[in-house]
């Protein structure tokens, strides 16, 4: 700056400075062109942001605690089925069973291996999925029908409880002499070593503090018989405390594993923990200690005499115990024989094994039968009447009969629901969460389902729809057209054709100007005193004698549709306003000077000309009504109505209304529900903004 | 007298016409009521538009003078007071009053800039293509309800707001929010009005700074703006009147209860009535929320959210005339 004062008197930079000045204007330029261009961004990241939140909120994880555990429903229905069918001997007495399969060739059933081993002079193992059952298959559980057992410790127990530790060393040694006892299969010396080097090494820090009498142990059911028999064993061996147990299964057991403070000592285990349960231990600083203990192995057994089994197949083992009735049914090749199958009774954990890997469907994927079965099991014998008042279960399809089920025995309530990045992105943390949750499920959950649109309002949010407000939008918008359009236009009409430049035209013409300009809110006041109480005999029906007795009073559909009437009125007549003034002057002169009245002129030549350009004004006035709120709420909207409007005098709340609602109550996923209603809200706005740009752009062909 | 002269005219042209040949037509004007009954229905369309003014104005006239002659309300304290507060019959104007300029305030500082910036852009240097997908990316922006705007303020700009100024700044209903979103929702309104006064201005005049070596930015900033201002000053007011008159997102937002204050002095201690990250109801959120529950006509509360609506009506219909007037005074007409 000081360089610059002392330039020569010359006005226009030279030289070097000329080089700098140049630059510098350029600079300037460059930087804000880009400035232009960033806020231009801006302007589309909004838009983007907008549509990104609301479909971030659409979809999403959802947990749901469940009343019933639908697994556990199905597994009841399916082994209830299973043992009710044709020929079938269940037993809880395995020796009952090995010998009845091997009395007939024609008898095919299963039990623990250990049974099987027993008997194998009279009995044939079959192979599953090509896979026979061998100490290596099993272990690794590369045959189908086999599973591993565990029992989890905790490092915190193991170093503090001297007697923990003790048990589980016992139980390490001797659990291979007692586990074919118990029914399952031994797990290798190597493995057994290796839980034991992993007990030395957590025993290495161990934490001396007074010894305690009780070994509290929890988990699966499969394992617990074994947990107690070595309890027993431990206790003859002179342990004085008691071993208490519980059979809570194996997702509970590992829930009360890992939650803070856990007191449990043992937990048992026929599955690996899980990617979320360890997530869940961390959290709570439970730090658990893996040890295999051995496997449990369905053996699929016939008689030494058939002659046509060697291996089946899951699929054919499914249908072998559930469809058909004759093995030539699964297998044309086979005899024409009955099948005579034996299994487990029903308390077996053997029977619920085989039931999960083999039969175990979804419930979603049960046929209607079966859900009727569940349906008429769980509910009252009353509701079961009034459902069928309401539509007979015969005409009712396999999916309604499931929503029925989920909705009243499942009863799932939402515990918690995330958005849909989070759900992406947060996997692991949202699994560990809903592991906690007893009875809780994760499901990712679509917001915006057909059912969505196609039910009712509910206080359920996940029963809820959007149908009495879809309805009622469109009630609203109906009554709105058939009030403001001919008026508009009307309206529109007069000021072109009729109207003379008096000084009352003229101050329609501003009047009109400045209602545009009237905030919607104030509409409402207008609409709440005219419509709703001035004319309350008209709009709530008294006056025609079909009033709704249960609300009669003006608060209704036909009040709604006039407020939102008179608030784009302005936007239609200025609109139609435009169209009308383009249509070339000559037609009306053409049309007058073949003797043509001005209204025959007007209606047959200058509004068919005008109308797409009308339409097109009536259809943007027509979506700026139709995601109005504010008005409607000030008349006041129904705030909780499940019955469809039927009539103008019908009470009515609209989708921006619902929208308002939802967004307005605390709970997450009522904000859910109100993304997915402005999908819709949306997805209708589009559809009529697309309709009038079709319009407008017919029109400019015609033009041309 | 004229006109029974003309009467008489009449009757004789008629009676020469009767003796004459009898004409193949009858010229005669004839009497359509038709013509007449539709007349006067495309007269009452009309005039429905003033009524609809007559009737805002009576409506919101006659419900103030209730509230206002009502012996527990004072005139002073309603236009000096900044305590609203029905139940204990305290109506100071000024909360509501000073959030509605609070959030109006944050949306022009968005919507303002951006939208001027927006408009210069589009008008002067983006090419064809890119105003071919940048126009129909701001009309959906303004095709798009106020409720969801309201949506996206409460559970979007909150929760960014929160994170760039900390949880215990930023309320979670608070007037930033909304101010924000509401100049989201106007910038399409200032932009295309922005734009059209820009592309207005004559294409000889943007030649002619060139010709004198202007570079494209002193051609926007020097000529064409200057240029433009009316149309622009006209664009801005109409934005403010919009952002005035804004309920949902607010309603949604910005908070459910008035922020009080015992006195003025209570009020100004850290400008704490100022505050953008405080919740604070507006006039518009007032009025929306007491008539959103069950409301009997006639009590104060009722007649009041009329007093308010009087008040927020006059404001925006003076910003909207004020606008008119500057684009009827300032316009520069070009050949």
């Amino acid at each position: 700056m000081a360089q610059q004062t002392n330039l020569p008197t010359s006005p226009y930079p030279e030289g070097a400075m000329l080089k700098r000045f140049v630059t510098k204007r350029m600079g300037r330029a460059t930087l804000w062109s880009n400035l232009f261009m960033l806020a231009t961004l801006v302007g589309i990241i909004a838009l983007v942001a907008l549509l990104y939140n609301i479909l971030n909120s659409a979809f999403g994880f959802v947990a749901l605690q469940n009343k019933i555990d639908p697994t556990a429903l199905v597994l009841q229905v399916e082994e209830e089925q299973l043992l009710a069918a044709p020929k079938v001997v269940a037993s809880e007495d395995d020796e009952e069973l090995a010998a009845g399969i091997a009395a007939d060739p024609n008898a095919i059933g299963f039990f623990g291996y250990a049974y099987y081993q027993a008997h194998a002079d009279q009995l044939k193992l079959l192979s599953v999925e090509g896979v026979m059952p061998t100490a290596a298959t099993v272990e690794d559980s590369t045959y189908p029908l086999a599973r591993p057992l565990f029992i989890y410790s905790t490092e915190k127990s193991l170093q503090t409880k001297p007697q923990v530790a003790e048990f589980i060393d016992f139980y390490l040694a001797n659990v291979t002499n007692e586990i074919t006892a118990v029914g399952y299969f031994p797990a290798s010396s190597a493995l057994l070593a290796a839980g034991a080097a992993r007990l030395q090494e957590v025993m290495a820090n161990t934490n001396e503090s007074e010894r305690s009498d009780t070994i509290v142990t929890t988990g699966s059911s499969t394992v617990y018989p074994l947990t107690m028999r070595m309890g027993e064993q431990f206790a003859a061996a002179g342990f004085t405390g008691a071993v208490t147990g519980e059979s809570v299964g194996t997702k509970a057991g590992f829930a009360q594993l890992c939650a803070r403070g856990s007191e449990v000592d043992i937990m048992n285990a026929s599955r690996a923990i899980t990617r979320v349960e360890i997530e869940a231990c961390r959290k709570a600083k439970v730090r658990p200690v893996e040890l295999r203990v051995g496997s449990d192995a369905v053996a699929m057994v016939v008689s030494r005499e058939n002659a046509f089994l060697q291996g089946v197949t899951l699929e054919q083992l499914r249908q072998i115990f559930t469809t058909a009735s004759k093995w030539s049914d699964v297998n044309p090749d086979w005899p024409d024989q009955p099948i005579a199958r034996f299994v487990p009774g029903i308390d077996s954990g053997t029977l619920d094994f085989f039931v999960e890997t083999t039969v175990g469907r979804q419930l979603a994927d049960l046929p209607k039968e079966t859900l009727m079965t569940i349906l008429t099991a769980n509910v009252s014998k009353g509701l079961i009447r009034r459902l069928e008042n309401d539509r007979p279960f015969a005409e009712r399809t396999q999916e309604e009969v499931y929503q029925l089920v989920v909705a009243r025995v499942i009863e799932s309530q939402i515990v918690k629901s995330w958005s849909l990045r989070d759900s992406l992105l947060r996997r692991a943390e949202i699994e560990a969460e809903v592991a906690q949750i007893p009875n809780g499920e994760l499901i990712f959950r679509n917001w915006l389902t057909a059912d969505f649109v196609t039910s009712p309002q509910s206080s359920e949010p996940l029963q809820a729809g959007v149908r009495t407000a879809l309805l009622g939008s469109l009630w609203v918008i109906l009554i709105t057209m058939l009030f403001a359009l001919p008026v508009g236009v009307g309206a529109a009409v007069y000021l072109e054709e009729y109207a003379g430049t008096n000084w009352f035209n003229r101050l329609i013409e501003t009047n009109i100007n400045n209602l545009a300009g009237v905030p919607s809110i104030i509409y409402g006041m207008l609409g709440l005193v005219v419509f709703v109480r001035l004319l309350e005999p008209l709009t709530s029906g008294k006056l025609w004698g079909v009033a709704d007795p249960t609300t009669a009073n003006g608060r209704t559909v036909l009040s709604a549709g006039l407020t939102l009437g008179l608030l784009i009125m302005p936007v239609i007549i200025i609109n139609a306003r435009e169209a009308i003034r383009a249509v070339p002057s000559s037609l009306r002169q053409a049309s007058y000077a073949l003797g043509a009245t001005q209204w025959q002129t007007v209606w047959h030549h200058v509004l068919p000309t005008a109308l797409p350009g009308i339409l097109t004004g009536a259809i943007l006035a027509i979506s700026r009504a139709i995601g109005e709120t504010a008005p409607l709420v000030v008349i006041g909207a129904s705030t909780f109505i499940v019955m469809d409007p039927d009539s103008p005098f019908a009470k009515f709340t609209t989708l921006p209304i619902q929208i308002y609602q939802w967004t307005s109550r605390p709970q997450a996923e009522f904000r859910n529900l109100a993304a997915a209603a402005i999908v819709v809200l949306m997805v209708l706005l589009l559809t009529l903004n697309a309709s009038a740009v079709i319009l407008r752009n017919r029109y400019s062909i015609k033009e041309v | 007298m004229q006109g029974e002269l003309k009467m008489v005219r009449a009757q004789q042209v008629q009676k020469e016409l009767e003796q004459s040949a009898p004409p193949p037509f009858n010229l005669k004007r004839r009497y359509r009521p038709g013509e007449t009954i539709i007349q006067g229905f495309l007269f009452a369309c009309g005039v429905i538009s003033i009524l609809t003014t007559v009737g805002i104005i009576f409506v919101l006239g006659e419900e103030s003078w209730l509230f206002f002659r009502n012996a527990e309300v004072n005139i002073v304290e309603f236009f000096t007071g900044i305590l609203w507060q029905p139940a204990i019959l305290r109506f100071g104007i000024w909360p509501l009053v000073i959030a509605t300029l609070t959030t109006s305030i944050m949306a022009m500082l968005v919507a303002l800039p951006l939208g001027l910036m927006i408009a210069i852009y589009l008008s002067e240097y983006a090419s064809p293509r890119i105003r071919k997908v940048v126009k129909p990316v701001l009309e959906v922006l303004a095709g798009v309800p106020t409720v969801v705007y309201g949506y996206f303020a409460l559970t979007f700009m909150t929760p960014l707001l929160q994170q760039i100024f900390g949880k215990n700044v930023v309320e979670v209903y608070n007037n930033a929010s909304a101010g924000i979103v509401i100049g989201i929702l106007i910038l399409p309104l200032v932009t295309s009005m922005s734009e059209d006064a820009l592309a207005a201005v004559p294409q000889a005049l943007r030649q002619a700074a060139y010709g004198l070596g202007a570079t494209k930015l002193e051609t926007a900033m020097r000529i064409v703006l200057p240029a433009a201002l009316s149309g622009i000053s006209a664009a801005f007011i109409i934005a403010i009147s919009r952002a005035v008159g804004e309920t949902m997102v607010v309603a949604i937002a910005a908070g459910a209860g008035p922020r009080n204050f015992n006195s003025w002095g209570d009020a100004m201690t850290d400008l704490a009535v100022f505050n953008p990250f405080k919740a604070g109801e507006t006039m518009t959120g007032h009025i929306v929320r007491i008539s959103g529950g069950d409301l009997s006509y006639g009590t104060l509360d009722y007649t009041s959210l009329f007093a308010i609506g009087l008040l927020l009506f006059l404001m925006t219909l003076g910003l909207n005339l004020l606008s008119r007037i500057l684009v009827a005074r300032f316009r520069e007409e070009y050949e």
